[in-house]
């Protein structure tokens, strides 16, 4: 009963209220992205060309890898300086061997070089049909401008495109590494 | 022989109780966030059953108590969306003056923070406007609500407290000081105790909401989200640990650890008590486990970026 009331009443409110513009400014998203790869090798040989936490020289673009804290969640940290001289700063909070898979996320990193915030990542390495292996990188992150009506080289879009395009030329690169290895 | 039979017999269909579904029908109604819609699960065939389209990023859910409306915040909108969940309509659309995330219902009010005055909303579903206004804490995130309806919660992130509102006077009756950016709050079913989820330092905060003190902290994985509540026990999702943290809410002891998917967010436990419902965000599924195993029974498709911040479990008639 009461709630054929509420309902009478609420076709009411639907009617008599107008819409916010869409228009109106808002809070950011998380956005969420996954780059995959197929490499022709077993999945062990794979994992041991990414599973040091402090050797990113399969990353295009990455000139120098420095850190501490070996491959221990919560204790190990890096600091990837890029070729141009810029740096991003980073930290492991989960490390898997057995699962082939770590996690870290980004302390410090200048919008300019990579236009997000509160960025994680996960990298996994699965098994593949015929012993070959799959590479999993997976990215959660926020645009670059943390607040309303952001420029459009901070926005989702700027976002989930510069992280692709880095995803996608790690995965191609390490492809071709642990291809060429013997 | 015949007796340890009989009672094995029985211990096996009480366990096939447990651990089945609810008598009734029962079903999930999920916000996916960057999908722009709300996923409605069945929660017995474990399937998609229907996708209702409801734009702005939706995010907060609070399922009515007796299960037929469903109220949806959209985090890049300024209103909330009146879902009637038998018909999958959208049947009001009310405006709301900020950003709103944190929802709770209760009867004839439904309750609202909005994110950057910051704000808690009491909107009256009588005329769909906004009957009471009150000023909490920064970053007002998770919004919850005692059984009674007498006395509302909100987690305020930035001041690393809640706040404890009156709902007759809609006046701040105080705050209490929790762990570091609490994000979802949950109150139990006697309306005694509040449980924060603190995003940055991995703990819960238990608050005892008469006296307004800080009964204790439970450390639980990375980045937890939110907590649920079931057979004397709590459930954290977990977000960067992907894992559900189990405690005791007796002792405050750690229990287990459950692996679910990635970056769990929303959970609920199921009406009936027995399961505890799990929203992954990254992997777009729904989990369940058994409350009183801790087993993963079930894994259920969601749409994309699937968030559930509140309430979304509900009983079909």
């Amino acid at each position: 009963m009461a709630g054929n009331i509420e309902r009478a009443l609420l076709a009411i409110a639907f009617f008599g209220i107008a819409l916010p513009y869409p228009g109106w400014a808002h809070g950011p998203t998380r956005q969420k992205l996954t780059e995959t790869i197929q490499i022709d090798a077993p999945p062990a040989k794979t994992w041991a060309t990414i599973a040091d936490f402090h050797d990113m020289s399969w990353l295009p673009g990455v000139a120098k890898t420095t850190g501490e804290g070996g491959n221990e969640p919560d204790v190990a940290t890096r600091q990837l300086t890029l070729d141009g001289g810029a740096t991003i700063d980073e930290s492991l909070y989960k490390y898997d061997a057995g699962a082939m898979s770590y996690s870290y996320r980004i302390d410090k990193v200048d919008v300019k070089v990579l236009p997000v915030n509160n960025y994680s990542s996960t990298i996994i390495v699965l098994p593949a049909e015929g012993g070959k292996s799959t590479v999993e990188w997976r990215g959660a992150f926020y645009r670059g401008y943390p607040n309303n009506d952001p420029p459009p080289e901070l926005n989702d879009e700027a976002a989930l495109k510069a992280v692709g395009k880095v995803y996608r030329a790690g995965l191609e690169s390490l492809k071709k590494k642990v291809e060429a290895a013997k | 022989m015949n007796s340890v039979r009989a009672r094995a017999g029985l211990a096996c269909m009480y366990s096939a109780f447990l651990s089945g579904a609810p008598a009734s029908g029962a079903e999930a109604f999920i916000t996916d966030q960057t999908g722009d819609e709300v996923s409605v699960l069945d929660l017995k065939s474990k399937q998609i059953v229907a996708r209702i389209p409801v734009l702005g990023k939706p995010a907060g859910i609070a399922m009515a108590r007796d299960g037929r409306t469903a109220y949806v915040t959209s985090t890049e909108g300024k209103y909330v969306s009146v879902l009637d969940t038998e018909s999958r309509d959208i049947v009001a659309k009310i405006a709301i003056p900020d950003t709103p995330l944190g929802i709770a219902a209760a009867g004839r009010f439904i309750y609202v923070a909005g994110f950057y005055r910051p704000r808690l909303y009491e909107i009256d579903l009588a005329t769909g406007t906004i009957a009471a206004t009150v000023e909490v804490g920064a970053s007002p995130s998770g919004v919850a609500v005692t059984q009674d309806g007498a006395l509302i919660v909100t987690a305020d992130r930035d001041d690393n407290q809640i706040s404890i509102i009156d709902a007759k006077t809609f006046a701040r009756k105080g705050t209490v000081k929790v762990g570091a950016h609490p994000f979802g709050v949950t109150i139990d079913q006697q309306g005694a105790r509040a449980y924060t989820a603190n995003v940055e330092s991995n703990d819960v905060s238990v608050v005892d909401l008469a006296a307004g003190t800080l009964l204790g902290t439970v450390a639980v994985g990375k980045r937890p989200y939110a907590v649920a509540l079931a057979k004397g026990r709590g459930f954290s999702t977990d977000q960067y640990g992907g894992t559900v943290s189990v405690f005791d809410l007796a002792t405050l002891r750690p229990v287990k650890r459950i692996t679910v998917g990635d970056y769990p967010e929303g959970i609920e436990t199921s009406t009936d008590g027995n399961s505890v419902y799990v929203v992954n965000w990254f992997s777009n599924e729904v989990w369940a486990i058994d409350a009183g195993t801790l087993a993963v029974t079930a894994k259920i498709p969601a749409g994309d970026g699937p968030r559930a911040f509140g309430t979304f479990l509900r009983e079909t008639p």
